[in-house]
């Protein structure tokens, strides 16, 4: 059952290199000088939930507190 | 005469018993938990962070997390007071308080989309409450490494054994995570060798101690904690967390079983006196000090942010909410139990062991005991972790387990403890980063150059574990611990009058006082205990320490500060 604690450590980090590869597709949306837009336009359809994820995350990157540490664990 | 059978057995007994009648009635008309709402995990299902859990594997990773050195470290101090006091606190503060903290923070975080408790805390009550958090969550973390690291400080000098075991054990996790990781080798397979590999490092610890000073440890966390925080998490801290969940379910099992199954009577005192010697080498009296010395056994702040952090994510119905809320931390109460059990029943015998080794004059008695049991083990460096590990083995070497060696078993119950306590330092730098940025944010316009700095990678992770190791340097481990569980407890009082006002507020119900009531008399031990520690102990370890001693009276005014001003706001949202 403690393993489940090990596994969601690499799932935070899993879910951390997946906004960075998000970030990198949609970038230019938000102004960042991301030059494969075209590659983004493309993937864009296959994306959809991963970006659903990502607005939700951006909605709650202020209250990330509790998350860091139920994953973390500090007792 | 009462036997630790008995404490076991009668504790069960209590926590299964007020599960299922005051637990439940809590879920039922305080809470009036219903499957007919689907929780987030179920409205906002992404697969990713919100998923449905099975409520016993949600349990194991809950308990996981809450679970750390602080539940064994508290009620192994409290033993000054004699063995009831603490058992009654763990007991009784864990059933009204504890665990109603731990579920309401858990189920207004499923009714509030999964946000954390501070998220809520910035809805119902303030926004200045909310962010309240970042503070009290960063000074507790800095004063979690100088606790944790004079914890494991102490225990690696007294038994050397421990301190190579818990060496040969980082080593072990590093191998384990290349083979999982780097050559790709079969789980099960990687598992074996990782499991050998940890029996190993069991094995090797008193074959070959390191035997260093505590300073040189000193100097060892601090990088350690630094370069921990720098690498990815799956190069050490997930394989060790894997690990140690071997070792952890492990050592509950040699504990529960060894404390019921020793038929041992209580052999210190039921009860000292109110007042004896203990923080800061003062007279302590046991309201309200016990929130001070017990944290984590009884109730801790920490849950609430796990429990409205990952668990009510993962949450599948409302109704699992009581096992793995209220239940976690029934559980966490039953491992306080038993060390209070093991110190309880074996602990005199250790002194007079230790004593008759160092050729000490012993005059510490039941009579005197309040007064002589600080002065005494500390002179006998029986620091709290250490008296743990002494009765843990001696208890497991008087039950029917007394086939494993003690050696063995006394690098077993300090690896116990220093796993949790490490695996605690290598995450501690990455959330200070995060409070402190946070903390800095509304600088930033006016100071960016300074916002910059502070929050780059390697400073922030730097600040905390100074200040944590400059503290722990001190070796004042009575005024160190204090000072981490009135941090926790802080953010426990402030998380359960959320939930009290949730409660009142959101589900009007007329037995809100379940929960306002014990929130209440929360906050006012709590700061009465900070006032009384700032006043009485402080003083006297300021003019023996006055570095380690004015940061930790800082510390605590302005927790004391923000606490009061967390009350006002409180009041108002009350009012409003």
């Amino acid at each position: 059952m403690h393993r489940d604690r090990a596994l969601a450590l690499t799932r935070l980090e899993c879910a951390e290199l997946e906004n960075v590869f998000a970030l990198l597709l949609v970038g230019s949306f938000i102004g960042f000088p991301a030059p494969p837009s075209f590659i983004a336009l493309e993937l864009m359809p296959l994306m959809e939930k991963e970006l659903a994820i990502f607005g939700r995350r951006a909605y709650d990157s202020k209250d990330m507190l509790g998350e860091l540490l139920g994953v973390m664990g500090v007792d | 005469m009462v036997s630790s059978t008995l404490i076991v057995f009668l504790g069960a007994l209590i926590y299964l018993v007020l599960y299922f009648t005051y637990g439940k009635k809590i879920e039922r008309d305080v809470v009036r938990a219903s499957d007919e709402s689907p929780t987030p995990s179920q409205r906002l299902y992404d697969g990713v962070d919100f998923v449905p859990a099975h409520k016993a594997v949600l349990f194991g990773h809950h308990f996981a997390s809450i679970a750390g050195a602080g539940p064994l470290v508290g009620p192994a101090m409290a033993i000054c007071w004699g063995w009831l006091p603490g058992l009654l606190w763990v007991w009784l503060g864990n059933i009204f308080i504890g665990s109603i903290h731990d579920y309401l923070a858990l189920m207004a975080s499923v009714r509030y989309d999964g946000k954390s408790v501070q998220f809520v805390a910035s809805d119902l009550i303030s926004k200045r409450t909310g962010r309240s958090f970042y503070y009290l969550v960063f000074f507790l973390l800095v004063l979690v490494v100088a606790a944790f690291s004079n914890v494991i400080g102490t225990m690696f000098v007294k038994n050397p054994a421990i301190g190579s075991a818990s060496i040969f054990m980082t080593i072990a996790a590093l191998i384990f995570g290349v083979i999982l990781y780097r050559l790709k080798w079969n789980l099960t397979l990687s598992t074996i060798i990782g499991i050998v590999f940890m029996i190993i490092s069991i094995w090797l610890g008193p074959k070959l101690p390191i035997p260093l000073s505590y300073e040189t440890w000193m100097v060892i966390f601090f990088f350690y904690i630094i370069i921990a925080a720098a690498i990815p998490v799956n190069v050490l801290l997930q394989p060790r967390d894997y690990l140690n969940s071997f070792l952890l379910y492990f050592g509950i099992a040699i504990g529960f079983l060894a404390a019921f199954f020793t038929f041992r009577g209580m052999e210190i005192p039921v009860w000292s006196s109110f007042s004896p010697v203990l923080l800061g080498n003062q007279p302590t009296p046991f309201w309200p000090a016990i929130p001070l010395v017990i944290a984590c056994g009884a109730l801790s702040g920490f849950h609430s942010l796990v429990a409205s952090g990952t668990s009510s994510k993962q949450l599948a119905k409302e109704s699992d909410g009581l096992f793995v809320g209220y239940g976690g931390m029934f559980t966490e109460g039953m491992l306080s139990t038993t060390i209070i059990v093991a110190i309880g029943g074996f602990g005199f015998s250790v002194i007079q062991t230790e004593a008759a080794k160092a050729a000490y004059n012993l005059t510490l008695n039941a009579d005197n005991w309040g007064a002589l049991y600080t002065t005494t083990t500390n002179a006998l460096k029986l620091s709290p972790p250490n008296m743990i590990v002494e009765s843990f083995a001696a208890m497991t070497a008087a039950s029917f387990l007394s086939f494993i060696p003690t050696a063995i078993v006394k690098v077993i119950a300090g690896l116990w403890i220093s796993a949790f306590a490490l695996t605690t330092l290598d995450t501690t730098n990455r959330l200070a980063r995060y409070c402190l940025t946070e903390m800095l944010l509304p600088a930033k316009e006016k100071m960016g150059g300074l916002f910059s700095t502070l929050t780059n990678r390697w400073v922030a992770s730097i600040i905390p574990a100074f200040i944590g190791i400059y503290l722990a340097w001190s070796k004042q481990f009575s005024i160190l611990w204090p000072s981490f569980s009135a941090a926790n407890q802080l953010i426990a009082s402030i998380a359960l009058m959320t939930g009290a006002v949730y409660v009142a507020k959101k589900l009007q119900s007329r037995f809100s006082v379940i929960a306002v009531a014990p929130a209440w008399f929360l906050w006012v031990t709590v700061t009465c205990g900070i006032v009384w520690f700032m006043a009485i102990v402080m003083p006297p370890s300021i003019a023996k320490s006055p570095g380690t001693g004015w940061i930790l009276q800082i510390i605590m005014a302005v927790m004391l500060i923000l606490n009061i001003l967390f009350i006002v706001d409180f009041v108002k949202s009350r009012k409003s």
